[in-house]
């Protein structure tokens, strides 16, 4: 169970331990030791840290490490692609450092406690025990000696660069975090980049450099409708999340051949200058394969395995005070801490809503939209509810609370037996919302 | 030079060199892919067209009054045998489709009969451009009618001697109208027996304001069932019943599905054929070419390097023969569409990946036998003249 | 004292019943140039095809420049092949739709990368800079030998090949040819293996061997 679970975090782990041996040849044993005495390192680290602390920062914490391998990726990209344009950059020394034991012991260490922290974080998110933890560190031992034998039988003409492996170690750790929904990068990075976007606009409407609204054509509002659609965060993801694996492709692709004038002999030259093609097209693979990975772990964020709970919206009516009221026991138990969907209809207006019970124990009444988004509603999943429009991960102690992609809330009343909602106030709540966020969409009329 | 251009090169020598053989290839590799190509699009238009031949057979579900006897699948439609004629009222089928929220193309009619000279004369109330829009198979002599102008079916006309021109005063039970005829229409159907005029100048003439004798509705083929759309509808209209007119589309439909199996069919004899013909011509090729083969291993290409050689003609041949194919089979597709549906096909620039992946298929498919003899060449005796 | 660059020990070849190569020991010193005589069907080609890695020994050692023939697999013989032997076919060989120099450069590719400057040169070395871009249908015998030569030579082997090169040649083209051979030898140091049934040709190397029915009955050196 626990093994089916993990599968895409152990076949990671596998491919980490591969590009790392293949990475620092003649340093096998380092390599070995120290990236399983990272992963135990990590798992037992997560172990301790669910133990003492809420579940928030020990994710955080993970989710934090994997943004920093990311940037580091982004740094390191940058840094090959700006040196192949043939200029000097001072990092010889860390390129020194790389190869020596302690800089491959260093990587490896870092990369197993990373994957380590990852699948313990993806059993513990429900219930950790030793046993269990003990079990994965074992099956994480036994990968990391087929890897060993494995990488013994891969043909010598594969190498990796040091930016190669790099990038297909974060790509992997990407890749195996990217199944668990509070790990994820690339949702949240897209959800970002939109917001990013979506807030500039604003401001830019806002401030005098478009004085009115009413100079601008529709036609140029339909461009600036584009601007704040979901596609806009998720291209806008995808770049940041593919350029630097395809810039160090480009790094290595753009690596000048050897010079070889000064031999005079015709075949000798030749042969010189076809190894060193080959030798640039065997380092592209590891890059290339990496890209692949990296659209696996967007693909995997964006079409998430993991399913929702999502009710069918109950339709309910008012009083003839125009009062809906909602019990609490009955057909649908309202204090099961569920989320709870309704659909009020009158006079044509209709307006879509959910009550869910706080984990703090309060009872609380949202729009199921909320203020920035198209009203796709939302969706609930362990310990948070998801906007299905972005993507955006909303833990339940803060549903109820107005702002940002939370669900609209809902004045209520809270009797013994039930809520009640004021039907008029809800479909105004709803139509103002629904309005305002669909306004931007349709290009502002 | 790089090592790419230089295989590309060396291809194009070798196939240039062989002129009629290549061309021979590409001959066969373009007619498959192009008819794979050409029914694909043929077949892909004709959904739509099928689409498109419901439409103009016209209505596919019609509304009556609940109490009036109709028989449907004929169409027919004796007014003897209604004792006393039921109605619809206009307001409440238009509420109802609205809250259906079904896609439809309506045409409200109102039959009643009005008194000229002796006789009483059937008489239909429509809207003109629904008619239009709905029955475009109709045949019309003459013009439209305008306000104060009324149509006549051609049988009727040939049997009352009228022609356009001609003025009517016909009577009815509330007013008396008179009619100026502006054409002569023809349907081929129970229309040509019937005397039309706009819905709203009957309707005051008879006294039935609001009211209609039928409905006929085009509701697009969407997701669900007509017979779906149909229940909906019911529901909605408690007074009156709903019925399908289905004939027209199920016989469109089964044509279609033997059309499309009769082109895989073809498709799949033409494929097979074409690439048993490139197997023949590749093994004759590379039995050719033996010695050529061996020198290329002699002078130190490995298997896999002389293989990727031949299997790179090969691919040349796919590649060329799948830009021709697709040029070749939207030409096809364009003539069998004009000639045979009286259509023009549309141009659908993704089957070109289609008519490719057919070509290249193909052309490596036929290649599998003579690569491996290619693999499997021993340098010393194809050296040799064995 | 040269080392050694053939040496066969015990080197048989069979095809089913026929037994083509009986048992034979070589040694040839780098830089030697022998030629091996016979009638046809004496096993000349076959210990030709044998030492240039075209073929495998039935039984028996075989060393060439240092690698051991028999251990190789068959992409290892490829190998083996285009950067160490160069071979000049009686028949020439050369690949119809390609011009002198592409036939050149097809050698080229094989070994590595083409580079037409120095497959240019290479034809010039043998006297062919008029006829870079003649097909070999237009090209005379000699001449096609000579592009032959060009392309055995352009990869720098070690060994040098040749399979009966003027078999199909008048006296003075044959004349021209070994010219030329012993020219490049000198400047490129290559070691010779020529197969031939000419007793002329055969006067042009350093060592004659004479094979009949598979055997080594004798051998002689040329005072030269």
């Amino acid at each position: 169970m626990v093994a089916v679970k993990l599968i895409p975090q152990l076949i990671s782990w596998f491919g980490i331990v591969l590009v790392l041996l293949r990475g620092f040849p003649g340093l096998r044993s380092v390599v070995t030791t120290t990236s399983i005495s990272g992963f135990a390192i990590g798992v037992s680290g997560a172990f301790f840290m669910f133990r003492s602390l809420p579940a928030a920062i020990p994710f955080g914490a993970v989710k934090s490490a994997l943004g920093v391998s990311f940037l580091l990726l982004w740094g390191i990209s940058v840094a090959a692609i700006y040196r192949s344009t043939g200029r000097r950059v001072t990092i010889s020394s860390g390129a020194r450092l790389v190869n020596t034991s302690i800089g491959a012991g260093t990587g490896a260490v870092l990369a197993g406690i990373i994957t380590g922290l990852v699948c313990a974080c993806r059993i513990s998110g429900t219930d950790g025990n030793f046993p269990k933890l003990l079990f994965l560190v074992l099956i994480a031992g036994i990968l990391t000696v087929i890897a060993l034998a494995v990488e013994k039988r891969l043909p010598a003409s594969l190498t990796v660069s040091p930016s190669g492996m790099l990038t297909a170690v974060v790509a992997l750790l990407l890749f195996c975090s990217s199944s668990s929904l509070r790990l994820d990068l690339f949702s949240p990075l897209s959800m970002k980049v939109m917001k990013g976007v979506h807030d500039f606009v604003h401001q830019f409407m806002e401030s005098v450099l478009i004085p009115d609204h009413l100079f601008v054509r529709s036609v140029v509002w339909g461009y600036i409708g584009l601007l704040f659609g979901k596609e806009v965060g998720f291209w806008g993801g995808m770049i940041i999340w593919f350029t630097p694996a395809i810039l160090i492709a480009l790094a290595i692709n753009f690596q000048r051949l050897p010079s070889v004038a000064h031999i005079r002999q015709g075949a000798r030259r030749r042969k010189l200058l076809a190894d060193a093609i080959r030798n640039k097209r065997m380092l592209l693979i590891t890059p290339l394969f990496s890209l692949a990975i990296f659209a696996a772990a967007a693909y995997q964020s964006s079409f998430p395995s993991v399913e929702y709970w999502d009710p069918k919206p109950e339709p309910v009516t008012a009083s003839p005070s125009g009062e809906i009221f909602i019990p609490k026991k009955g057909e649908i138990n309202l204090e099961d801490g569920k989320l709870h969907k309704y659909l009020f209809k009158q006079e044509g207006k209709e307006a879509r809503f959910f009550v869910l019970l706080s984990p703090a124990g309060q009872l609380t009444v949202d729009l199921d939209a909320c203020a920035i988004c198209k009203p796709d509603g939302y969706g609930q999943a362990e310990g948070s509810v998801i906007c299905y429009y972005c993507k955006t991960l909303i833990p339940l102690d803060t549903v109820g609370k107005p702002g940002g992609c939370n669900p609209v809330p809902i004045q209520f009343t809270e009797k013994a037996d039930g809520v009640a909602i004021d039907g008029m106030t809800l479909l105004n709540a709803w139509s103002s919302t629904v309005r305002a966020t669909a306004r931007v969409k349709e290009g502002g009329k | 030079m790089h090592r790419r251009r230089w295989l590309l090169q060396l291809i194009l020598r070798a196939l240039a060199h062989r002129k009629g053989r290549t061309l021979l290839l590409l001959a066969v590799l373009a007619m498959a892919s192009s008819l794979a190509t050409a029914l694909g699009i043929v077949s892909s238009s004709m959904g739509k067209r099928v689409a498109e031949e419901v439409r103009k057979y016209g209505a596919n579900l019609i509304v009556i009054p609940e109490s009036a006897r109709l028989d449907v699948g004929s169409g027919g439609l004796n007014f003897g045998v209604v004792s006393e004629p039921a109605y619809l009222p206009q307001r409440q089928v238009e509420d109802a489709l609205n809250k259906s929220g079904l896609k439809v193309e309506r045409s409200f009619h109102l039959r009643g009969a009005m008194h000229w000279k002796d006789s009483d004369l059937m008489v239909e109330g429509v809207n003109f451009a629904d008619i239009r829009r709905l029955f475009p198979w109709w045949q019309l002599k003459g013009r439209w009618p305008a306000a104060g102008e009324t149509v006549v079916g051609s049988d009727l006309a040939t049997r009352l001697k009228l022609k356009p021109g001609d003025t009517l005063e016909l009577d009815g039970k509330a007013q008396t109208l008179r009619l100026r005829i502006s054409g002569i229409v023809s349907s081929g159907g129970e229309e040509d027996g019937l005397l039309f005029l706009a819905l709203p100048e009957l309707q005051q003439a008879l006294g039935l304001d609001g009211q209609l004798t039928l409905v006929r509705l085009m509701v697009t083929a969407g997701k669900d069932s007509l017979k779906k759309n149909a229940a909906e509808l019911q529901l909605l209209l408690p007074s009156a019943k709903v019925n399908e007119v289905r004939q027209t589309a199920r016989t469109s439909e089964g044509l279609l599905a033997k059309v499309k199996l009769l082109m895989i069919m073809v498709t799949a004899v033409v494929l097979v054929s074409a690439g048993s013909s490139v197997a023949g011509t590749m093994s004759t090729t590379v039995l050719e070419r033996g010695k050529e083969i061996g020198l290329m291993k002699a002078m130190g290409g490995t298997r896999w390097e002389v293989m990727l050689i031949f299997c790179g003609e090969a691919a040349m041949l796919g590649v060329l023969g799948g830009v021709a194919g697709y040029l070749f089979g939207s030409v096809i597709a364009q003539f069998i569409t004009r000639t045979v549906f009286s259509a023009s096909a549309e141009f659908i620039p993704w089957f070109s990946g289609i008519s490719l992946g057919v070509s290249l298929f193909l052309a490596l498919l036929g290649s599998v036998g003579p690569m491996i003899a290619v693999f499997k060449l021993d340098p010393v005796r194809s050296l040799r003249g064995e | 004292m040269a080392t050694t660059i053939i040496e066969t020990g015990g080197l048989t070849r069979s095809y089913g019943d026929i037994c083509a190569l009986k048992p034979l020991d070589l040694q040839v010193p780098e830089g030697e140039w022998l030629s091996v005589m016979g009638h046809s069907g004496s096993g000349k080609s076959t210990l030709m095809n044998l030492v240039g890695g075209l073929d495998r020994p039935s039984a028996g050692s075989l060393m060439v420049g240092g690698e051991d023939l028999l251990a190789l697999s068959e992409d290892g013989l490829a190998r083996f092949r285009r950067e160490f032997v160069g071979i000049i076919f009686q028949q020439h060989h050369l690949v119809p739709y390609l011009t002198a120099v592409e036939n050149v450069m097809l050698a080229q590719y094989f070994h590595s990368v083409p580079d037409e400057a120095e497959a240019r040169s290479a034809l010039e070395r043998v006297g062919l800079g008029h006829r870079l871009k003649n097909r070999p249908g237009e090209l005379s015998g000699g001449e096609q030998q000579r592009v032959c030569i060009a392309r055995a030579i352009i990869n720098s082997p070690k060994l040098l090949l040749g399979d009966e090169p003027t078999g199909n040649l008048d006296h003075k083209s044959t004349v021209m040819i070994m010219e030329l051979l012993k020219e490049l030898r000198a400047e490129e140091r290559f070691t010779v293996v020529m197969v031939t049934h000419n007793q002329e040709v055969a006067a042009w190397g350093d060592r004659t061997i004479y094979l009949d029915d598979g055997v080594l009955v004798r051998e002689e050196r040329t005072n030269s």
